[in-house]
């Protein structure tokens, strides 16, 4: 009797849960596996603009990967090296230029949507001056890259050894939201440890350990 | 030959009567049989699938949170080392602080500090959990309730301007001071007053030793003691290596002398006299059973004796009967003599009599300057007993108008509590300096929190000369301020602890430095932590013979003798804030959790005790103290002993700490605290607190409270009727004496049956590339458990509570097992850390069904997380007993200390197997950071967590297969040993054998 009436509630159990799954069927995945995951980040921010058009170093922004494990996202001060003169995009700028000098009268500061917000972060008003009691807040990205609790991996080991960034986070220099191009699933580092240690690294042998305790500790 | 010393070993009282059964001491229960397996394993498979469904979603999403302006030289994800002071008590240690993301997370010693020399006890390992405690005050409190500073400001200053203009006296009550700048701010705050006092009351005081040197010297100076210059050591109660005045330093410089070579077996002789089994008493190599109150009477027999070789006169006054027989004090009094300038005599006790004979003996033994130094004395014990008597008195008769205490507890440390609490009713204004709301606290009428030693300015100036300073590794997490703002602000200057810091040291520290620039000499120091310079010698007299005089044998009553001492990690009630302390194992008890009264096995017997059942401890005062009881082997049969700092306000919080289950047990009952307070007991004698009283009685009292007792877990023991023939006895620690071991280097090793030498595995890990193993010094291993505690800190391992502990579940991965040797009532100690040993033929690796135990390249035994299923074969299998499981999601009783945890290593969920990774996420990083620097990895380069704070320097890890590696010469150590080599497991974890000074093999056949 007993057996019936757990196999009764598991089977509503199981039944509820399809039904909760029902909208997410299209996105149906293995756990753990989130190759194409691309959120919407709170700034529209452009790889492809920036890394691909512009030719920004990796390094320049993720100034940690060769430093930490974690290649680190930028501060936001690191945006205003540039973002305190490049206060809108190129085109919008030159048309004001133009518009300007047409009208014989100084051009005005543009600021654009997604700059707007930047500055928002760091507690600056429309003409970058800081606004008294505002209280600078990070940007809250969000992580598009991320492994499981139980596995470390540091960048600075994989910088040091020449894998370049692509290999692991696809032609970002051509993407214009951000994506997860790789699976990152252990079959996919494991593989690529295995012939990196067969065939080496531009040319450069390397020691690429497959040992559990390389990256699960 | 010396093999008779290794077979002897056992860890209980029961083990050794033969009575031990290590397999079930738990209360165990039969499964309910409500569910059949097929219904189980259905409605397994049903919830596997659901989970596997659920599994299928995205993961959810996270968000990644940059800085706005990243602070110059930080780098996210690595950690930032800042040297600092330890403010765990007041031997302040040299301290190196690893600061990760702004959070300061893993203490480490420095190992350029001239005093601690890379060692860090217990309690400075732990510092940072008391850091991310939600207890801890974060606004002032008046009369009990949150209040700003400016109101309890502007209400002190209030008070302070009447009493300038009365006569009211003001009494400032801290521990000992070793920071010259917190003292010279005391002295200024009180310097307007007309009757105002700074008093100094210690956990436990050392008031005796500095009275006697007033005596003697004409300077009330505390020695510095020489323990590395020293040849013949002769304790007389001091635990110097456990909990006495500054046990860290001390270790370090014993262990010098305890590392005898096959070139040169030589070792310093070390003799302990006590009443109780402690720490130091245990590493001795020759200790004698002698209640505290018979310390005199044994050291005017080596005083006279000395006396008469020195050809001077022998103290005046009649010599008692000598409890210690006349051929063993002939033998010491000639090594004394023979090591005269190379020998040390030292004893804890807080009778002026015994401490003025101590004086005496380091005086004819001309000691002084070399052993005992006294031109550059110590500041790490201060306290004046006498005043403390004083103002108790004065605050009975109501002469005290307000009243400061930092530092210190006043109220728990003092004996008589309820008529203090009463006298301190009578003043106008109480004020507590305490982190918590501490017992004093409670009652005062303002509470004004200082930082927690990791968030402050300070600075310490442990011996004459050699002055550190102590930085803030981050932003105060409550709204505390340090005392030297408080102090300042009431004295009329408002300004930083920075300021007030550094204009002192501009004033008065930089002069005496004697180098040109002020900024530079700040920055040396700043950068190295501390500073060294001349210091004028301390103006001593010429040694006073008439003040010393020998002491007859004290007539006693024939009741029991009450001993109160301080517990390894716990020294200070404010510690017991610290549930990683509670819950070390003490290190000769191996209790948790709790104080207790210690008996020796014939006053059970006596008794008709047994361990837990509760005894009632009464002193002639007529105070008494109802405690469990605990049977330790090798006290003085008289001689009962209780641990003080414990039944501390604010411990009932412990209640629900470790997992909430069925069966689970609170670690406190409600409204309980943790152990009990023996302060009550401390007697006050001759204007000085004394911490044994004669004339007690035991009595048994009924009922029983269940100590939480790691002795016989995790034995690596065989149960005698299951052992083969001839393997019943294991030697697993192995000891033999110097004078075997000067004939030949090799002596108490066994003649063991080995079981082959196959490798199942050399054609997988050819181990060409690295060799990770660790060997112990089991000679210099004092026990201490410092590596315990950086263990835990280091690898996230979760406490678990009494009642788990009871049931075996502690989780340290690294444990230090206590056994005992010798037939008699003097018994031998030894200690053996023991952690994964990562054998090459891993029993554990074999039995594993999901492969989550493997084996690396490196010699390591892996134990991936992800994998494990949680069927407990390993653990079974593991004949070091050195897997922990996780039986529960272990949650942090406090969520606030998550902060501690350490992010490089994972932090384990329910059902999964962990144990001793050899800090491989050390190992991962010293690889790579050499592959960044293109080099390989160094000697050196990677220390694990326990080898780093030991103090002792007892454990060295390294890389075997590195020829010139520290490792490798230690493996070549004729002492050098593994543990149960005859079954051929290839631990990579050696010992070195304890080797004890002397010439019998055992010290069992004496008596005291």
């Amino acid at each position: 009797m007993q057996h019936r009436v757990i196999t009764f509630v598991l089977l509503i159990g199981l039944g509820f849960g399809l039904l909760a799954l029902g909208a997410g069927m299209s996105t149906w995945r293995l756990p753990d596996h989130e190759q194409g995951y691309a959120p919407q980040q709170p700034i529209d921010y452009s790889h492809r603009l920036h890394a691909g058009e512009l030719g920004i170093d990796c390094l320049f922004c993720h100034s940690a990967a060769d430093k930490s494990r974690h290649a680190g996202i930028p501060s936001s001060d690191v945006c205003m090296k540039c973002h305190q003169v490049v206060t809108s995009s190129f085109g919008v700028l030159q048309e004001e230029m133009g518009q300007a000098a047409k009208e014989g009268r100084k051009p005005h500061l543009v600021v654009s949507a997604e700059l707007r917000k930047l500055y928002d972060s760091l507690g600056l008003n429309e003409t970058l001056q800081p606004i008294d009691g505002a209280v600078p807040q990070s940007i809250p990205w969000v992580r598009v890259h991320n492994l499981p609790d139980h596995v470390h991996f540091d960048h600075r080991a994989h910088v040091a050894a020449g894998v370049s960034c692509q290999k692991c986070h696809g032609p970002v220099e051509s993407m214009q939201r951000m994506k997860q191009f790789e699976s990152l699933t252990m079959g996919w580092c494991v593989t690529c440890h295995q012939e990196s240690t067969q065939h080496g690294i531009n040319g450069k042998p390397v020691d690429a350990k497959t040992d559990c305790a390389v990256c699960h500790y | 030959m010396s093999r008779n010393t290794n077979n002897t070993y056992w860890k209980s009282l029961a083990e050794r009567d033969g009575h031990a059964d290590s397999e079930s001491p738990a209360p165990q229960r039969a499964v309910a049989n409500g569910l059949s397996r097929r219904e189980f394993l259905e409605a397994a498979g049903f919830t596997l699938s659901l989970t596997t469904l659920g599994g299928c979603g995205r993961a959810p999403e996270s968000t990644a949170l940059p800085f706005v302006v990243q602070p110059e030289g930080m780098v996210p994800g690595r950690s930032q080392v800042y040297a600092s002071t330890c403010g765990g008590c007041s031997a302040a240690c040299g301290l190196l602080v690893g600061v990760r993301d702004g959070r300061p997370l893993k203490m480490e010693g420095m190992p350029e500090h001239p005093l601690s020399r890379g060692g860090l006890c217990a309690i400075g390992q732990a510092l940072p959990l008391a850091l991310y405690d939600s207890q801890r005050l974060t606004t002032p409190l008046a009369d009990g309730k949150v209040a700003e500073w400016q109101a309890v400001d502007r209400a002190i200053a209030g008070q302070l301007a009447q009493l300038k203009a009365s006569d009211g006296g003001i009494r400032f009550v801290t521990n000992t001071v070793t920071s010259p700048t917190l003292q010279a701010t005391i002295d200024a705050f009180l310097a307007p007053y007309q009757d105002a006092r700074h008093v100094t009351l210690d956990a436990v005081s050392c008031s005796a030793i500095l009275d006697a040197h007033e005596k003697t010297h004409g300077a009330r100076v505390l020695p510095h003691y020489r323990f590395g210059q020293a040849a013949v050591i002769v304790s007389f109660g001091a635990d110097f290596l456990g909990t006495w005045i500054s046990p860290v330093e001390f270790t370090a410089a014993w262990q010098t002398r305890r590392a005898p070579t096959a070139e040169h077996p030589e070792m310093s002789y070390h003799v302990q006299f006590e009443g109780r089994m402690s720490l130091t008493g245990g590493n001795a190599d020759r200790r004698f059973r002698l209640p505290p109150g018979q310390y005199g009477v044994v050291l005017s027999h080596l005083a006279s004796k000395l006396a008469s070789l020195a050809g001077q006169a022998p103290p005046a006054g009649n010599l008692g009967e000598s409890p210690i027989a006349e051929h063993e004090l002939d033998d010491l009094v000639n090594r004394l003599w023979d090591a005269r300038g190379e020998s040390l005599v030292l004893s804890d006790s807080q009778d002026l009599a015994v401490q003025l004979l101590v004086n005496r003996i380091n005086h004819i033994l001309e000691n002084n300057g070399k052993t005992v130094d006294l031109a550059r004395p110590s500041r790490q014990r201060q306290g004046r007993d006498a005043a403390v008597v004083e103002l108790i008195e004065e605050l009975k008769a109501g002469k005290i108008a307000a009243l400061f205490v930092a530092g210190t507890d006043l109220t728990h440390n003092l004996p008589d509590r309820d008529a203090l609490v009463k006298a301190i009713g009578k003043t106008k204004l109480a004020v507590s300096f305490a982190e918590r709301e501490d017992d004093f606290a409670a009652v005062a009428h303002f509470v004004c929190p200082d930082h927690h030693p990791l968030e402050s300015w300070l600075d310490a100036e442990p011996i004459a000369g050699l002055v550190s300073l102590s930085q803030p590794t981050l932003q105060p997490l409550g709204g505390t301020r340090s005392i030297l703002e408080s102090l300042a602000r009431w004295s009329g200057r408002e300004d930083s602890a920075y300021n007030l810091l550094r204009d002192h040291w501009r004033t008065a520290i930089f002069p005496r430095a004697k180098v040109s620039s002020f900024q530079a000499f700040w920055d040396q120091s700043l950068h190295d932590g501390f500073a060294e310079f001349e210091a004028p010698a301390a103006t001593l007299g010429d040694f006073q013979m008439d003040a010393v005089a020998a002491v007859g044998v004290e007539a006693t009553d024939g009741g029991d003798i009450l001993v109160l001492y301080s517990k390894v990690g716990l020294t200070d009630s404010r510690h017991a804030h610290n549930p990683w302390l509670q819950e070390l194992p003490d290190p000769t008890t191996k209790v948790t959790w709790d104080n207790y009264a210690c008996v020796s096995p014939a006053t059970a017997d006596r008794l008709k005790l047994a361990d837990g059942e509760l005894v009632r401890v009464e002193t002639s005062a007529g105070v008494s103290i109802e405690l469990p009881a605990l049977t330790q082997p090798g006290q003085h049969d008289r001689v009962v002993a209780i641990a003080l700092a414990y039944g501390v306000r604010g411990t009932d919080r412990f209640a629900n700490i470790g997992p909430q289950w069925l069966e689970g047990r609170p670690t406190v009952a409600p409204g309980e605290r943790v152990g009990k307070n023996a302060a009550e007991l401390i007697a006050v004698r001759d204007g000085r607190l004394h911490y044994d009283a004669s004339g007690v009685t035991v009595t048994k009292a009924g009922g029983r409270r269940d100590l939480a007792t790691t002795q016989e877990h995790h034995s690596l023991e065989v149960p005698p009727h299951v052992a083969p023939h001839g393997a019943e006895v294991r030697d697993i620690v192995q000891a033999t004496t110097l004078a075997d071991f000067a004939k030949d280097s090799h002596a108490g090793a066994p003649h063991a049956h080995h079981h082959g030498d196959t490798q199942f595995w050399a054609e997988d890990h050819p181990r060409t590339g690295h060799a990770w193993g660790l060997v112990v010094d089991l000679n210099k291993c004092t026990g201490c458990s410092a590596c315990l505690i950086a263990c835990q800190a280091e690898n996230n391992v979760p406490v678990v509570g009494k009642d788990e502990v009871r049931r075996q579940r502690e989780m340290h991965w690294l444990r230090i097992d206590r056994y005992y040797s010798g037939a008699g009532d003097d018994v031998d100690v030894a200690h053996q850390p023991m952690m994964c040993q990562h054998c090459d033929n891993a029993p554990c690796e074999t039995v594993c069904p999901v492969l989550a135990t493997v084996h690396s390249d490196e010699g390591l035994n892996e134990q991936a997380y992800n994998r494990c299923v949680g069927t407990r074969y390993c653990a079974n299998n593991c004949p070091y007993k050195v897997r922990r499981f996780n039986w529960f999601k272990y949650a942090h009783e406090d969520p606030l200390q998550n902060l501690v945890l350490n992010p490089d290593v994972t932090v384990r969920s329910r059902g999964v197997m962990e144990k001793c990774s050899m800090c491989v996420q050390r190992i991962e990083e010293g690889k790579i950071a050499a592959r960044q620097r293109g080099m390989p990895v160094a000697d050196g380069d990677i220390q694990t967590a326990c080898q780093q704070s030991c103090a002792a320097q007892a454990i060295v890890f390294g890389d075997i297969n590195d020829g010139h590696s520290e490792i490798h010469q230690a493996l070549q150590n004729p002492r050098q040993y593994r543990v149960l080599d005859e079954f051929n497991f290839r631990p990579s974890v050696a010992y070195l054998r304890v080797v004890k000074n002397r010439e019998a093999p055992n010290g069992g056949d004496h008596h005291a």
